[in-house]
């Protein structure tokens, strides 16, 4: 499709929460203070796996506090996060219990005017525990015949399911016949991979504020990917009709996917305001924050096979997953686990096998990739060392075996499918190849001396949201609404949250584009549940995808409506298809013109103002938007790293980040998701990982970002040695041809990272993060 | 027991009264509602509530509101005189070096002091000189352009901007 010439995408603008940021002036839900606010604090289990008997607060209440325990909240069993359908929800959370199965669950919670007040309630609750059992930590232990079961009945929708063997859920597939490949196949290659469980560290740590109404309402502002989806599962747990309860939408200070589901923060502050009758605050403290959640740990098997021409044949993944305390996604997340696996390449033959298995740890949710970072990684390691057997060039063997143009695409497990359209792989292999100077990649047997460089390359995609030709397990649409202005600028409400990203902006361009009016005359409205549609969540890299499609259908309609209008003041115009409606350069706004007698023309101010002056009424539009479809951004990441031999450090020399998004809506931020999503990669290769004691199931950091570290700017390659670059690909289901990146972003970079480690000293790691330790240890056994 | 105490805020003399443990960050936001230093760590690992004393950068998380009596604070809220923005915030702006913006007051504050300190920087010595403020958005890298660019305009002898003209 040719790619049609754009006014304002594609073009840098200024972002529209640009200036309240820089100046510290943004109100993120933490900086909300309202008078008489009670600040809420949360009495956590000290133990990973208890049941209480009795909870004496007494002591807490005498000193004034606002006390809730178990039996002051309803007895309800839900699950967090409401993307799913009924059917497949898995649910077995409490807003409070008596039942804490890990070092961190929340038994019950104070309210009182100060923080000191608040913590020395806190500290004066009494819980008595009625037995403390050995914590179990490790999946396959739990999953023994003999192993205690952490949770013995959950919900699956409505119905009670009995647990087996501390197996939360499961997931079987198989297409083909593998065994039969396998034995065909003339390289076999299995392998056990284990990812790091890492901590999100968003910066803004979780809040919630509850404010109660005399009528009997609430409002609430907190930390969340989804305002509406807060609501609904508020007026489920407390039985309040939606209708008086409001959720504001509130800047986010960072999330990558821990504020997918409502936070418990948040109905522990709603039951505390409803017996306080007062606003309350809870704030996470960053100890907190990291007992909160974490990502889906995951042990793979994999077995693939190929065929001595390069043509893979068969591949089989075991995925047990690691889920920790309590079920957010993970049924889901076996389903997309799968999907990306078969998305990645055309093994033909296939067979899968996802347990998710509960263990006393903190609770697992989706984390930037929703597993794809972790599959990625374990296959892209896997087909390099299968182009090593197979005397191949990995380039070449990847693009030999990818899924690509006119192939199925599984964008959020298997009953969310569709067709791949735009395809920017191959460009992004040859054009990194040429950047990284693929030419000078030597076999690490080559490599001698202390520091030593290797070449690696790495590929991977995420979905653009979860829509798709027919409603699957996902519930994936959104809402926009358009307003004309009585001057002709225009207000553009919807539920959609921007992570930072720049995913708003992204939507005003695409505002702007359709009616040709410039985005400074295109107000974002901070909105909440009451005046916006449903949006389901900003995850799934569906921001700019779905967002921008509800954008331009919405710009659409009001586009005809005005023309409705035109045709009333455009003398002798009788046609509304005969109407233009496009930006003036030097009037600096949008005209109507009629096509092909251009002078004959009115600009769009003084058509909002004559319908204001004569009496037409508002010209708005409401559209509620499901996309059609779910296609892939791919992209190809090409690190150079350099090891030092002696300290067994890692240091990134150069990266090539290539990304096919389609049109690229806002180049400057776009780039910005590949600087952030390689830093992240970066710390899922090298360096980030949470750490039990087998004992307690404490946290070895107890908390403390101390001994969480991420990057900081030091230890990011230098600017003119880290290089964006996107495919000329044009998305036909897309917004004016775009797809989304946030995920895609990080997914494909601790493959790269890997092989380059690989490249270097001739050491496969299989397990997650490579650390110096790892990598000393290793290169002693090799014998250097 | 409270304390009295008296400094000068963002260019006013303020008086207040606070507890001998109180914190300057909770005593920012919490009395006097500047919410630009943001609270992440707690203990001095993250650089998101930087704020200026006398001129020098300090982590509030760190600080005994106490201990300011008599000198003057500067938050993020206090850089930008009026409608102006500094040179920092701008690039900063510009150079999309701004994601979700819970970092940012702390980079604008830390990149602002290095500027007066050394208004020629290397890459390298910018890199450096924010080591201690952690982002989990940007990789850095538009942060670190958007000082050289800062660093560019004030070598050309812009000192203060316009309000961030529109489009
Ligand atoms: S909050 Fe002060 S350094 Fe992190
Ligand atoms: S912009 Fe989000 S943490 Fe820096």
């Amino acid at each position: 499709m040719e790619e049609p010439k754009h006014i304002f995408i594609g073009k840098k603008t200024i972002r529209k929460d640009g200036i309240p940021k820089v100046t510290g002036t943004l109100k993120f839900s933490s900086d909300i203070y309202v008078p008489g606010m009670l600040v809420g604090r949360v009495f956590k289990s000290p133990y990973a796996f208890a049941d209480v008997k009795r909870i004496d607060t007494s002591e807490a209440e005498r000193m004034g506090a606002v006390v809730i325990t178990p039996d002051d909240v309803p007895d309800k069993i839900f699950n967090p996060r409401l993307v799913s359908i009924f059917e497949v929800t898995y649910k077995d959370y409490r807003v409070l219990t008596k039942h804490p199965r890990y070092l961190g669950d929340a038994i019950a919670a104070v309210a009182a005017p100060t923080e000191e007040a608040a913590q020395r309630a806190l500290e004066a609750i009494k819980v008595e525990f009625e037995r403390v059992y050995e914590p179990i930590l490790d999946p396959f232990e739990a999953m023994s015949p003999s192993a205690p079961l952490i949770h013995k009945r959950i919900l699956k929708g409505d119905e009670w399911i009995d647990v087996k063997n501390n197996v939360g859920c499961t997931l079987e597939y198989s297409e083909g016949d593998v065994d039969k490949a396998l034995k065909e196949a003339d390289v076999v290659l299995e392998r056990r991979f284990r990812t790091n469980r890492r901590y999100h560290m968003q910066l803004e740590p979780k809040t919630s504020v509850c404010i109660p109404h005399s009528d009997g309402s609430i409002t609430i502002y907190s930390t969340t990917q989804t305002i509406h989806n807060t609501r609904i599962l508020i007026s489920q747990i407390f039985d309040i009709p939606m209708s008086k309860i409001n959720v504001v939408k509130v800047p986010i200070g960072g999330s990558f996917g821990s504020s997918i589901q409502i936070n418990p923060v948040v109905p522990i502050s709603v039951a505390l305001c409803l017996k306080a009758r007062k606003p309350v605050k809870i704030s996470m403290t960053r100890e907190e924050d990291i007992y909160d959640h974490a990502a889906y740990q995951m042990h793979f098997k994999i077995r693939a096979g190929a065929k001595s021409d390069g043509t893979l044949i068969a591949g089989e993944l075991e995925n047990i997953m690691d889920i920790g305390a309590h079920q957010i996604q993970a049924y889901p997340l076996l389903g997309t686990a799968l999907g990306w696996f078969v998305s990645l390449y055309k093994w033909k033959n296939i067979r899968y096998v996802g347990k998710a298995v509960y263990t006393n740890k903190v609770p697992t949710c989706a984390f930037r990739g929703y597993g794809a970072p972790q599959v990625s990684w374990a296959v892209e390691t896997l087909i390099d060392e299968m182009a090593e057997e197979l005397g191949i060039d990995p380039v070449e063997f990847r693009l030999k075996n990818y899924v690509g143009k006119g192939d199925i695409f599984w964008g959020q497990g298997p009953t969310v499918k569709s067709i791949i359209r735009s395809d920017g792989v191959p460009e992004l292999l040859q054009r990194g190849k040429e950047l990284i100077g693929w030419e000078r990649r030597r076999p690490p047997s080559e490599k001698t001396g202390r520091y030593r460089r290797g070449i690696g390359v790495g590929r991977s995609f995420h979905t653009s949201g979860a829509g798709g030709p027919i409603s699957g397990e996902t519930i994936d649409y959104t809402g926009a609404i358009l307003k004309l202005n009585e001057d002709g600028t225009i207000d553009y409400i919807t539920a959609l949250q921007d992570h930072g990203g720049g995913t708003l902006d992204a939507h005003v361009k695409i505002i702007a584009e359709e009616l040709g009016v410039p985005p400074d005359l295109i107000n974002l409205v901070w909105s909440d549940t009451q005046t916006t549609l449903y949006d389901v969540c900003t995850h799934a890299s569906r921001g700019t995808y779905v967002g921008g499609g509800a954008a331009v259908q919405a710009a659409r309609e009001l586009k005809n409506k005005i023309f409705n209008y035109a045709i009333r003041v455009l003398n002798k115009a009788v046609n509304q298809d005969m109407l233009e409606l496009g930006y003036d350069k030097e009037l600096g706004q949008a005209v109507v013109y009629v096509r092909d007698n251009p002078q004959m023309r009115i600009t769009l101010k003084d058509l909002a103002t004559i319908a204001w002056q004569r009496n037409w009424g508002t010209i708005s539009t409401t559209v509620t938007y499901r996309s059609k479809a779910a296609p892939p951004s791919f992209t190809v990441y090409f690190v150079e790293v350099e090891v030092d031999t002696y300290t067994g450090k890692v240091r990134p020399v150069k990266v090539i980040a290539g990304a096919d998004i389609g049109t690229v809506i806002n180049p400057d931020y776009a780039a910005g998701q590949l600087h952030g999503g390689f830093a992240q990669g970066w710390g899922m290769a090298t360096l980030e990982d949470t750490i039990y004691d087998p004992r307690t199931g404490e946290l070895t950091n107890k908390g403390f970002i101390t001994d969480y570290k991420i990057l900081t700017a030091p230890d990011m390659p230098k600017l003119d040695d880290f290089q964006v670059i996107f495919a000329h690909t044009y998305e036909p289901t897309g917004p004016h041809g775009a797809k989304g990146l946030g995920e895609a972003a990080l997914n494909s970079v601790a493959g790269a990272v890997a092989n380059a480690i690989y490249n270097a000293i001739g050491v496969r790691f299989y397990e997650l993060p490579i650390t110096p330790e790892r990598i000393l240890e290793a290169l002693k056994k090799k014998g250097r | 027991m409270k304390i009295p105490i008296e400094f000068t805020l963002n260019g006013q003399k303020v008086r207040t009264e606070v507890e001998p443990n109180e914190l300057l960050l909770n005593l920012l936001r919490e009395k006097f509602g500047y919410t630009g230093p943001k609270y992440v760590c707690g203990i001095g690992e993250c650089g998101a509530c930087t704020v200026l004393l006398d001129g020098e950068p300090v982590l509030s998380c760190l600080t005994l509101a106490v201990d300011v009596d008599g000198h003057e604070v500067t938050t993020v809220e206090g850089l930008a005189k009026s409608r102006e923005l500094t040179l920092v915030q701008k690039a900063l702006i510009e150079e999309a070096g701004v994601q979700c913006g819970y970092c940012t007051p702390g980079f604008v504050i830390m990149i602002d002091k290095l500027l007066k300190e050394n208004p020629n920087p290397t890459e390298e010595e910018i890199r450096d000189y924010i080591r201690g403020n952690l982002c989990r958005c940007t990789g850095y890298v538009n942060i670190v352009k958007a000082a050289m660019k800062a660093a560019e305009e004030l070598r050309k002898g812009t000192t203060k901007v316009a309000e961030i003209s529109k489009e």
